[in-house]
Formats: structure tokens, C-alpha cells, sequence
């Protein structure tokens, strides 16, 4: 008796109609999502495809239709993996944005635009490289070519080995990736003396996203006691808008521009400027590269559920196309046999 | 822009090609009505393998187009409408040829599926034949696999819109009397329907292999872009299409409408979308 009920329940659930309607209802989802805006909540994703979900699962357990065609079934056992792969990979990513300078090691604290699931439990910590020199590959009319970022990863020896990245060839470490991105550029490195000696600081400055804001080279640095400094970047870099050009921070040179009340000092790298509160030293020019990050332990398994779902679709088509013949041979039957190498002939009058 | 001659020589064998195909499938249509079916006729032969000539010469002249174009610039067929639009051009009329030339009875759905090649052809023209900048994230073998999975799906949904379109034209008496000659609209809609399982095959091939380019491209798989959000509605339109077909009793008009839809949606798809979106995938510049 209770089996018959769960029987008639499942039957229910695995209703086509339902799968069709849910499928609509997943449709307006999409529709809603377009652009990701963020009034629309992820709801409208998550109920359709839970609902499918159930569908789904009542139909591979109810339906002999599926459970008994092996193709049909692997397509939908694939399709319900995928759902599942779909939720397990957003409750468990994670996604950021870090600049690093050319020199420098990558920390997690650096990272920045952090966005992660609930269950995300990386060992972001654990990464680790050193940025190092990169080129990038500019076209006439300063088109964004290839991007080459050098990056020294520890090696298994207790030494380091070199590997380059950039743009669809992300840096993989940890299960974490990062890719470089158009966001990159010039941080002078500056060195801060307080007048009684008590207070010596260095740090590198970002200065804002290079050939983007070309024009647009300053930024300001507050050391620990001391003021607010405004600086820009006078850059000698080759660029040249109508030529094809390579950006590269090596052979890159930079005055660094400081301005204090009326007094404009000009300074070349290794030169020191004696300001009120204490002595600024450009020491030299460097560059940052932005990365973005992504971790999703899901993306293989994501891979190969979609592969063997669409083997199931594409097996389950081709035993059902060669059991069910066409007819088109007898609804042809009125042709004449074409000649050895000829067209195959169509249906025809005389 | 040297390559623009034998583009124009190419779509000048499409459009010769349809008008072809229309005057063999008009003087077909007269001879059924007049004398029955019997037998293939050589003059009708003649009318196929001239059709058949024509599509190829254009296919061949297309290619010529996109290997000048490509040795010029530097980059394959992937960026602009213009150069999208040929090469889409070039791989519907390659498979349609081939199915042209291998599948008798889809020679008919020519009058259907040549004028609306024309669409893509007069749009062509009309487009401003510029050179295109191949952004970075391009260098990558998934995106061949993503465009060229896609191509299938396409030209796979045009035949099964090539079926569709006859059987739905057999409902006015004029073309009931032209299309006399060709099967019963059951095996028309049953064939047509086996070029959209095609087609969802493919589709969901290059919705695969878009996520994997994506990812490695932009850091992500799926970002509900203006072409990710419409080639998933596309692939669940497709699905619930064969899903209510292979479920339930769906009229063979209907079957036929269903597929003319998923075919419409495609086109805005790979066509429209420039109109709604500065760039095709977001991650592109």
C-alpha cells in the first residue's frame, strides 16, 4: 500500500508537464539573470532548477522510459550532476582581485573584492610566488595584445623556477587561478625618514592603471607621522598610439613629480627631497600587475559531467535513430537507381 | 580589401543557386500536376546538379574570401558581425550542400533554405567590410571547438527549418500542388526532427566548450553575458521543443513552428546580439 503511494507521489513529481513548466520557469530565471543585475536574487535560478531537480530524480527512479534506456539515462543522471556541481561550486568558490609589484611575494592579505561561498575552505595562505617582470603587446592605436607575465614558483628543491602566464593561461596553484588583466602599471618605491630619525619607512605606490590613465599618473602617500605627499609620474615609456609598441616596465623611466604647498621638486630614482616633517627618497620604479582570482574545486567534474552527459544524449539519438528507420526509402520508391558515381537521385516525374 | 570580389562572386553563385532551385521546384511542381509521379527526369536531374554546382562554387568562392581575409589581418572569421556573418555564410552552405547532395529528398527544402541564406547575404553587403582586432583571450583551441560546434548547430536547426518551412508552406494549395512530389509531411516532420537531436547535440557541445574557453579566458564558465543568457534560453527552448515533441501527440504544424522558433531564436542569437550588447561576450575586450 505505501509503496503504491510513493508510487503514485514519484509519478507526480516526474510529471512532464511539470518538467515543462519548470523549464519555463528556469527560462524567465535565465532571463531575469541576463547581465547579472543586482535587484534580481539568485532565487530565480536556484527554485526552477531545484524544482528540475526533483522532477528529474522522480523521473530516472519512476519512468522506465529513461531508467531502462541506458543513454537516456546517463543524459539525465549527467543533467542532474550538473545541478549539483552547479550548487556545490558556488557555495564553495571564491573570487578576488590582487595587485602585487614586480619583487614582490603574493600574501592573501593583499587580496581585495573578495567574494566566496559559505563552504569556500581554500588554503589561499598556502599560495605562493613572486611576481616578476612583465611585457605586454600593444597594436596601433593601442589595441591590447598578449600579455606575458614572469612569476617565480617555488620549486619542490627549496628553490624557484620561472613560468610565464597571461591572459588564457592563468597561474594554477593551490586550486586557485589567476589571471592577469588589462589592470596594470607603474608604483614608484619611496623610502620615508622623519627628521629625529625615529621613523624609516618604505613602501611602493600603485599608481593608477597604465596606458588606461596615462594621463592621469598621481596618487599621494602618507607615511607614518608625517603628511600627506601628492606626487605624479612623468613616464617615459615608448609609448606611441599610432605605432605598435611593447609595454615594458624594465625599460620604462619615471621623474617622479612632487608638489608641496608652491614647491615643485622634480626627482630621478636614488634622488631625496627634504620636506617638512622629514626626508622623501625616490628609491626606484617598479611595476604592479592585477590579477583576478577564481577558485571553484567544481570546474573538472563540471568538465567531465558534461561530457559524458552529452555522450548519453548523442548514444541515446543514435540507437533510437537506428532502430526507428525513416521510411524514406519507400517513400522513394518510385526513383530510378542512380548510375555508379552519380547524385543519388531525388523523387521525380518523367 | 582584397578579398571582396570573390565574396561577391560567391554570394552571386547563392543567389543564382536559389533561383536555380525555385525554377527546378516551379516546373517540378507543374509536371506533377500535369502528368503524375513516375520517374526522375533527366532535365530535373540536370536542374539538381546545376543547384549543386552553384552551392558549391559559392562554398569554394567563401573560402577563397575568408583565406584571403585571414592572411591579410592576420586572424580567422571570429570577431566582427561582417566576417562572422561570411564565414557563417560559408560552414551553413558547406553542411546544407552536403545534405543537398547526399539526402534527396532535402533538395526541395532549398527554396526555403536558399532565400533565407539570402537574408544573411543582403545583410552582408550592407555591413561595413571592416578589419577586426583579435583580442587576447582568443589565442585559445576551445574557442575553435566552441564556434565550430556551433556552426553544426546552426546549420542542422536551417535543414530541420528548411523541412519545417515546406511542411508549413504545404498548408496553401499553391505549394501543396509544387512540394506534390516530396514524401508525406510525417516523414518530413519525423526527419526534421532528427536534424534538431542533431542539433542539440551540438548546441549543448558548444555551450560546453564555450564554458571551458570562458573559464580559461575570463576566470569564469557562465556569467549571464548577453550571449550566454541567450544561448541558454536557445538550448532550453531546443529542449523543451524534443521534450514535448518525443512526450506528447505535438500536431505536425505545430512540430513545425517549434522548430522554425528555436531556428528565429538562434539567428537572434549569434545576429542580434551586436544589437544589444557593445561586445558579444562581455570578457572580449
Amino acid at each position: 500500500m505505501r509503496i503504491t503511494a510513493i508510487r503514485g507521489v514519484l509519478r507526480r513529481l516526474a510529471s512532464t508537464k511539470l518538467t515543462l513548466l519548470w523549464m519555463l520557469l528556469l527560462a524567465v530565471g535565465a532571463a531575469l539573470s541576463y547581465d547579472n543585475p543586482v535587484e534580481t536574487s539568485i532565487w530565480v535560478l536556484i527554485v526552477p532548477m531545484l524544482l528540475l531537480a526533483v522532477n528529474l530524480i522522480a523521473a530516472i527512479i519512476s519512468n522506465p522510459r529513461i531508467n531502462r534506456r541506458g543513454g537516456l539515462l546517463v543524459f539525465h543522471l549527467g543533467l542532474l550532476s550538473i545541478v549539483v556541481l552547479a550548487a556545490i561550486g558556488r557555495l564553495t568558490h571564491m573570487e578576488g582581485r590582487v595587485e602585487i609589484i614586480s619583487g614582490a611575494e603574493f600574501s592573501s592579505e593583499l587580496v581585495t573584492d573578495v567574494n566566496s561561498g559559505p563552504l569556500h575552505t581554500g588554503a589561499l595562505d598556502e599560495v605562493k610566488f613572486v611576481q616578476g617582470p612583465f611585457t605586454v603587446d600593444y597594436r596601433p592605436r593601442m589595441m591590447r595584445g598578449l600579455t606575458h607575465s614572469q612569476v617565480a614558483l617555488p620549486d619542490n628543491e627549496g628553490g624557484w623556477r620561472e613560468a610565464v602566464v597571461g591572459d588564457d593561461r592563468p597561474l594554477l596553484l593551490e586550486g586557485y587561478r589567476f589571471y592577469t588583466t588589462f589592470n596594470k602599471g607603474f608604483a614608484p618605491i619611496l623610502s620615508w625618514t622623519s627628521n629625529d630619525g625615529r621613523v624609516a619607512e618604505t613602501g611602493a605606490v600603485h599608481m593608477p592603471s597604465y596606458p588606461l590613465f596615462d594621463f592621469k599618473q598621481s596618487n599621494s602617500w602618507t607615511p607614518q607621522g608625517g603628511e600627506e605627499i601628492k606626487f605624479w609620474l612623468q613616464l617615459e615609456t615608448g609609448l606611441n598610439a599610432e605605432e605598435a609598441w611593447v609595454l615594458d616596465g624594465r625599460r620604462a623611466t619615471a621623474t617622479l613629480v612632487v608638489n608641496e604647498s608652491d614647491k615643485r621638486t622634480e626627482l630621478l630614482p636614488g634622488q631625496s627631497v627634504k620636506m617638512a616633517g622629514g626626508t622623501l627618497r625616490y628609491e626606484q620604479l617598479t611595476t604592479w600587475m592585477g590579477y583576478k582570482l577564481s577558485y571553484d574545486p567544481t570546474l573538472h567534474w563540471m568538465f567531465i559531467a558534461a561530457f559524458i552527459t552529452i555522450s548519453g544524449l548523442g548514444a541515446h539519438f543514435w540507437r533510437k535513430l537506428a532502430a526507428e528507420p525513416l521510411g524514406l526509402d519507400d517513400a522513394l520508391r518510385h526513383e530510378k537507381k542512380p548510375a555508379k558515381g552519380s547524385m543519388p537521385a531525388s523523387r521525380s516525374v518523367a | 580589401m582584397t578579398e571582396l570580389p570573390w565574396l561577391y562572386a560567391g554570394i552571386a553563385a547563392y543567389a543564382l543557386a536559389a533561383v536555380a532551385a525555385l525554377a527546378g521546384v516551379m516546373r517540378l511542381g507543374a509536371v506533377v500536376a500535369n502528368a503524375g509521379v513516375t520517374c526522375v527526369s533527366e532535365s530535373q536531374r540536370n536542374n539538381e546538379r546545376l543547384v549543386l554546382s552553384l552551392m558549391t562554387a559559392s562554398v569554394i568562392l567563401l573560402v577563397i574570401t575568408l583565406t584571403d581575409r585571414w592572411l591579410r589581418i592576420g586572424h580567422g572569421p571570429f570577431v566582427n558581425l561582417f566576417e562572422l556573418l561570411i564565414s557563417q555564410l560559408f560552414s551553413l552552405g558547406l553542411v546544407y550542400t552536403i545534405a543537398y547532395w547526399r539526402i534527396p529528398v532535402l533538395r526541395t527544402t532549398s527554396v526555403v533554405v536558399l532565400p533565407l541564406m539570402g537574408v544573411l547575404a543582403v545583410w552582408v553587403l550592407a555591413l561595413e567590410p571592416s578589419d577586426s582586432v583579435f583580442p587576447p583571450t582568443y589565442h585559445n583551441p576551445w574557442l575553435w571547438a566552441h564556434v565550430g560546434f556551433g556552426k553544426f548547430f546552426l546549420a542542422f536547426c536551417l535543414i530541420g527549418t528548411g523541412l519545417a518551412g515546406v511542411i508549413l508552406l504545404r498548408s496553401y494549395a499553391f505549394f501543396q500542388q509544387l512540394f506534390r512530389h516530396l514524401p508525406d509531411n510525417v516523414i518530413l516532420d519525423k526527419l526534421a526532427w532528427r536534424f534538431m537531436l542533431l542539433a542539440l547535440v551540438f548546441d549543448s557541445l558548444m555551450l560546453t566548450a564555450g564554458g571551458v574557453w570562458a573559464q580559461d579566458a575570463w576566470g569564469r564558465y557562465w556569467a549571464w553575458d548577453a550571449l550566454e543568457t541567450s544561448s541558454f534560453l536557445n538550448w532550453l527552448l531546443l529542449g523543451a521543443s524534443i521534450h514535448a515533441r518525443t512526450t506528447y501527440n505535438v500536431p505536425i504544424r505545430l512540430g513545425a513552428v517549434l522548430i522554425i522558433s528555436v531556428f528565429v531564436f538562434a539567428f537572434v542569437t549569434y545576429f542580434g546580439t551586436p544589437f544589444y550588447s557593445e561586445a558579444a561576450h562581455k570578457g572580449v575586450i
